[in-house]
């Protein structure tokens, strides 16, 4: 058969092509143009070239604040992707408890990041929120406005709590994409538990886990208004994720220049990320 | 706002600072917050012309040539494009973080690094 070559199907494109242009483009472009000039606003710019690139390769704050984004992105990845799949494999598979489950599940997926900030703030100041002052009461010296590292547990758990489910949602409706027949024979081999899982579960989730691991990525790599409303970075520097400091540079200090060359920056890591996990989701449709 | 009702031009100086400028011929309140550059400009042009090129290469040899590279990746021009031109980004960046001076020397490695995959990935 015959496949008539339509090339003028592209016109259609051109919508969302103006569209992308305004929203990513264009902006793309001026951080560009940015990076190599220095700015004291009313549209004066001068040349420096590769100054700005330099400088961010070499300053110290730029390597802490990568560090301590790829060390949040981690402990968040450890965290949530097997928790999410013990807490689909445990959810109820029929009844009343399906529909429950998946509500509860939902329901932080539904709160605007800048109030999940605002809650957990409340929820863990010390003195009055009903986090802080338990654990303060339990005996534990706890104060996430000073001390460093009840900041980052407390980032930490906001975070499991607002994106867990999300990975949840996602292993079950793999888990659920399961033919009774696979379970069936696993029972008449005598496998175990494990085994059932280790060789039916997890490959049939492979691919709805691959996007869950991309987008936990993504959307922890680029974590702003969470971090950013409960501890605005601090103490001190102790949170102040990539995007976190990339602002403070940007608005905070309008060093436009040298935060443009680190936007850059942090874009080609994001774009590279991407680029590995679209090949192995490429893989993973050619295996199935 | 911090730019608005001001263009750029070369007259600016502190003493002028508050003062609405008059408006060139070529200052449009649209591009002149761009910042455009003839090195920026430059550059961009130079991916526009990648996509021509890719273009015309697509109506001479339809198909994309797909293979399987030295990096078990199946890869089809597009794909060996975008790997260039991101490595020729982080061999830049590397350079100026590495070494520095004369960044023409990781332009030609990227270039280098290019035609290699082009040929094997």
């Amino acid at each position: 058969m015959n496949k008539t070559v339509n090339q003028k199907a592209w016109f259609f494109v051109v919508p969302v092509f103006v569209l992308v242009a305004f929203n990513a483009i264009i902006p793309l472009m001026t951080v560009v143009n940015y990076a190599f000039q220095e700015t004291f606003g009313n549209n004066v710019f001068m040349w420096e070239g590769t100054r700005w690139f330099k400088q961010i390769l070499i300053s110290e704050r730029f390597h802490a604040a990568l560090g301590r984004q790829v060390l949040f992105t981690l402990i968040i990845l450890v965290i949530q992707i097997p928790l999410g799949i013990f807490i689909a494999l445990n959810m109820p598979k029929e009844g009343i408890g399906v529909p429950i489950c998946l509500v509860l599940m939902s329901m932080p997926l539904l709160i605007p990041w800048n109030v999940v900030g605002a809650m957990w703030n409340i929820f863990a100041l010390p003195d009055i929120g009903f986090l802080g002052h338990s654990l303060n009461a339990m005996g534990f010296d706890y104060n996430f406005t000073q001390q460093s590292g009840d900041a980052w547990f407390t980032t930490i758990l906001m975070d499991v709590w607002h994106w867990t489910s999300l990975v949840v949602l996602l292993s079950y409706a793999g888990l659920r994409s399961i033919q009774p027949a696979y379970y069936q024979a696993a029972e008449i081999d005598g496998a175990t538990r494990w085994a059932v899982f280790r060789h039916i579960e997890l490959p049939k989730m492979k691919k709805v886990l691959t996007i869950a691991i991309l987008l936990r990525f993504m959307d922890s790599f680029m974590i702003y208004t969470e971090p950013f409303v409960l501890t605005g970075g601090g103490p001190g520097n102790a949170t102040a994720f990539l995007s976190i400091d990339l602002v403070k540079m940007a608005l905070g200090q309008f060093d436009l220049g040298p935060a443009a060359a680190m936007s850059l920056i942090y874009f080609f890591i994001v774009l590279t990320v991407c680029w590995v996990f679209y090949n192995l989701m490429m893989k993973n449709e050619s295996q199935l | 706002m911090i730019f608005t009702n001001s263009f750029a031009s070369d007259t600016n100086t502190w003493g002028s600072v508050a003062e609405t400028q008059k408006k060139g011929f070529f200052d449009f309140e649209f591009i002149t917050w761009m910042a455009w550059t003839w090195q920026t400009a430059a550059f961009f042009l130079f991916i526009i012309l990648c996509f021509v090129v890719m273009v015309l290469w697509e109506k001479k040899k339809p198909g994309g040539s797909p293979r399987r590279g030295v990096l078990g990746l199946d890869t089809t021009r597009g794909d060996r494009l975008f790997i260039s031109l991101l490595s020729s980004a982080y061999i830049h960046l590397g350079w100026l973080g590495l070494i520095g001076p004369m960044l023409w020397i990781a332009t030609i490695l990227s270039f280098i690094f290019a035609i290699f995959v082009f040929r094997y990935v």
